[in-house]
């Protein structure tokens, strides 16, 4: 869902990048204040993880393919949306400039489809689902679902002011191709959330006295 | 598992996962390039093919649409060494792994909250 420089005008990509850097703001503002010393080693080994998973392209039907964006992931484990803000950036940072993923001119577009959006739908969404469901892996599945789904519906938002695509074609399309790549995030983020804590039952930021 | 194995074992599963990746990845077009193809008419919404040339013309078509020409040459295009084939894209993907865990290491270090 990297959005390249092409799909949006300068002016546009420049407002994005603004509402980016309030985000990425914030989000230092939360590691400063709520991001321990002892957690640096986990954010290194997430972030490191996620950029890894984000180049395996999955099929799915419709000759197309997705991937994992990792964002819901970040914000589950470690306690906050603005950790999937900020895992994010460093990711998209690095894609763009190195690999040419994503533009550079809209790369504030890009981080907050999948950082901010996909930090925030991730964390409060598996905080709702838990509560109601009681399993943490359910609430994990979905809350990535709905992370990257959502990811993709304002993406077509987004391209729509842009003029790139057609409103009702683009939220057809995103949506339509996104909802079964949601399936992969949902999965991926429920799977990692198991290993993780399977390996270190004490490491969630907060516990959610649910069992999985 | 005590947290020198765990950061060990997670940097171990993020290796495999980056030389495993260029191996079993997809080469369709991802959903927002696939919807981007479909739109510009070099594919249809639920077709496996898309037209070579119409998707090139289609990425010439936006850029008037848009009026953003701008352009970076990046210096592993597309996750792949220039020169290199299927190596090259291993050794680009472990490249960002190990790099966004050093940079994420660093950035996180500084702005983390102190230990008393």
């Amino acid at each position: 869902m990297h959005i390249p420089d092409a799909f949006i005008p300068f002016p546009q990509a420049i407002v994005y990048w603004v509402i980016a850097l309030i985000f990425i703001a914030l989000a230092l503002r939360w590691a400063r204040r709520s991001m321990g010393e002892e957690r640096v080693p986990l954010v290194a080994v997430l972030a490191a993880g996620i950029f890894a998973i984000q180049a395996l392209n999955i099929p799915i039907p419709w000759g197309t393919s997705g991937h994992m964006v990792g964002a819901a992931l970040a914000a589950i484990v470690l306690g906050s949306p603005y950790a999937g803000v900020f895992v994010l950036t460093l990711v998209l940072l690095v894609q763009g400039f190195i690999f040419g993923d994503g533009g550079i001119t809209v790369m504030g577009a890009n981080i907050i489809n999948m950082g901010v959006v996909g930090g925030f739908v991730g964390f409060y969404g598996y905080q709702a689902v838990s509560r109601l469901i009681g399993n943490m892996y359910v609430a994990a599945f979905v809350a990535g679902w709905a992370s990257l789904f959502i990811s993709a519906v304002l993406c077509a938002v987004e391209l729509a002011i842009a003029g790139t695509f057609p409103l009702d074609l683009g939220l057809l399309f995103m949506g339509g191709y996104h909802a079964i790549i949601g399936v992969i995030e949902g999965g991926i983020t429920a799977i990692a959330l198991y290993l993780i804590t399977s390996a270190r039952p004490d490491i969630l930021e907060r516990p959610q006295g649910v069992t999985g | 598992m005590d947290r020198m194995t765990f950061i060990i074992a997670g940097i171990a599963v993020a290796l495999i996962i980056a030389v495993a990746a260029p191996f079993l990845a997809s080469g369709n077009p991802d959903g927002l390039e696939s919807a981007f193809f479909s739109i510009y008419d070099a594919k249809s919404y639920t077709g496996d093919e898309l037209d070579e040339e119409a998707a090139g013309a289609a990425e010439e078509r936006v850029v008037e649409v848009t009026g953003n020409d701008f352009a970076y040459e990046s210096p592993l295009p597309d996750y792949t060494v220039p020169g290199m084939d299927t190596l090259g894209e291993v050794l680009a993907v472990v490249i960002g792994t190990l790099l966004i865990f050093g940079i994420a290491f660093g950035i996180s270090r500084i702005s983390a909250r102190p230990d008393k």
